[in-house]
């Protein structure tokens, strides 16, 4: 019986304090979007007219791009987290190829999203232009911000494998930074959709 | 299961052209939006049990996450269904 048995662990990977941060974040997060659906209800005709403004390519490539991102940051940590007292120097080397792809996706995804403000913001178009544009610039500049944040986290990170930083038993620091990411690309995950698609 | 995590991305990239395809070709409706929030559904736990790795932690750690992915997605349903009133 007791083979069967799968023991958890007791915390949650990386520091838990980062942890409490994705906890908040979610939470403020999750009341901009209710913002967004509820707000909707006032005045449908003008969110959907408003919606075909966007473009939902960008919205898609960007989604593919974090998703991506997000595979790049898991095949780093495994590098790391499956390392044995041995092979420091070659988990650290593979871990900086992961993460240096899942910087590039960090800097497409404000490539895309920056040919996108400029179309919009180019039209004249700005918080005050109605309530659907107030919330599609308040909820993808804040989470724009988050990624931006998140691609410099991955940097530092990558700095430190370059230097060999995460040894065998000691890699709570690129958990920590992976955690992140995948926070922002969650938020993403909810965000394309409702923003984007749904009418 | 060596290739656990290259599926996941699969299935993650494959849901997100489906809800791309949605609204290109304009075809949502009340239907697909039911279907659209259940493939965010899927999205979202794919990210939080495996690549945030909550898969494998202790339960009220976990359940955090997934009981905001739930509410979540489920308030932009009853927004999204509930009727308009026009008084």
């Amino acid at each position: 019986m007791s083979q069967s048995i799968t023991l958890k662990e007791k915390y949650p990977p990386g520091d838990f304090a980062i942890w409490i941060i994705i906890y908040v974040e979610l939470v403020t997060f999750g009341l901009l979007f209710l913002g967004y659906a509820f707000s909707r209800r006032a005045d449908v005709a003008m969110f959907n007219e408003s919606q075909l403004m966007l473009n939902q390519t960008s919205g898609f490539i960007n989604t593919l791009i974090l998703v991506t991102s997000s595979y790049f940051v898991i095949k780093a940590v495994k590098s790391i987290t499956s390392m044995s007292e041995e092979s420091v120097a070659e988990a650290n080397a593979k871990a900086s190829k992961w993460l240096l792809l899942a910087i590039g996706c960090g800097v497409a995804f404000g490539f895309v999203k920056g040919a996108e403000f400029y179309h919009i913001f180019g039209q004249g178009i700005n918080l005050s232009t109605n309530k659907f544009f107030m919330f599609y610039i308040m909820l993808t500049a804040f989470h724009f911000m988050h990624v931006m944040l998140g691609s410099l986290i991955l940097y530092i990170i990558y700095k430190k494998t370059k230097t060999e930083g995460y040894t065998f038993g000691d890699y709570r620091g690129i958990e920590t930074g992976a955690s992140y990411w995948h926070m922002v690309d969650l938020l993403w995950i909810v965000l394309f959709p409702l923003v984007y698609i749904i009418r | 299961m060596k290739k656990y995590l290259e599926i996941i991305w699969l299935v993650l990239a494959t849901l997100t052209l489906f809800a791309y395809l949605l609204g290109y070709l304009k075809i949502i409706s009340t239907f697909f939006v039911a279907i659209l929030l259940g493939t965010t559904f899927i999205k979202g736990t794919l990210v939080i049990e495996y690549f945030m790795g909550l898969h494998n932690v202790n339960w009220k750690y976990r359940m955090i996450p997934t009981l905001w992915l739930v509410m979540i997605i489920s308030l932009i349903a009853i927004a999204y269904y509930l009727p308009v009133s026009t008084v």
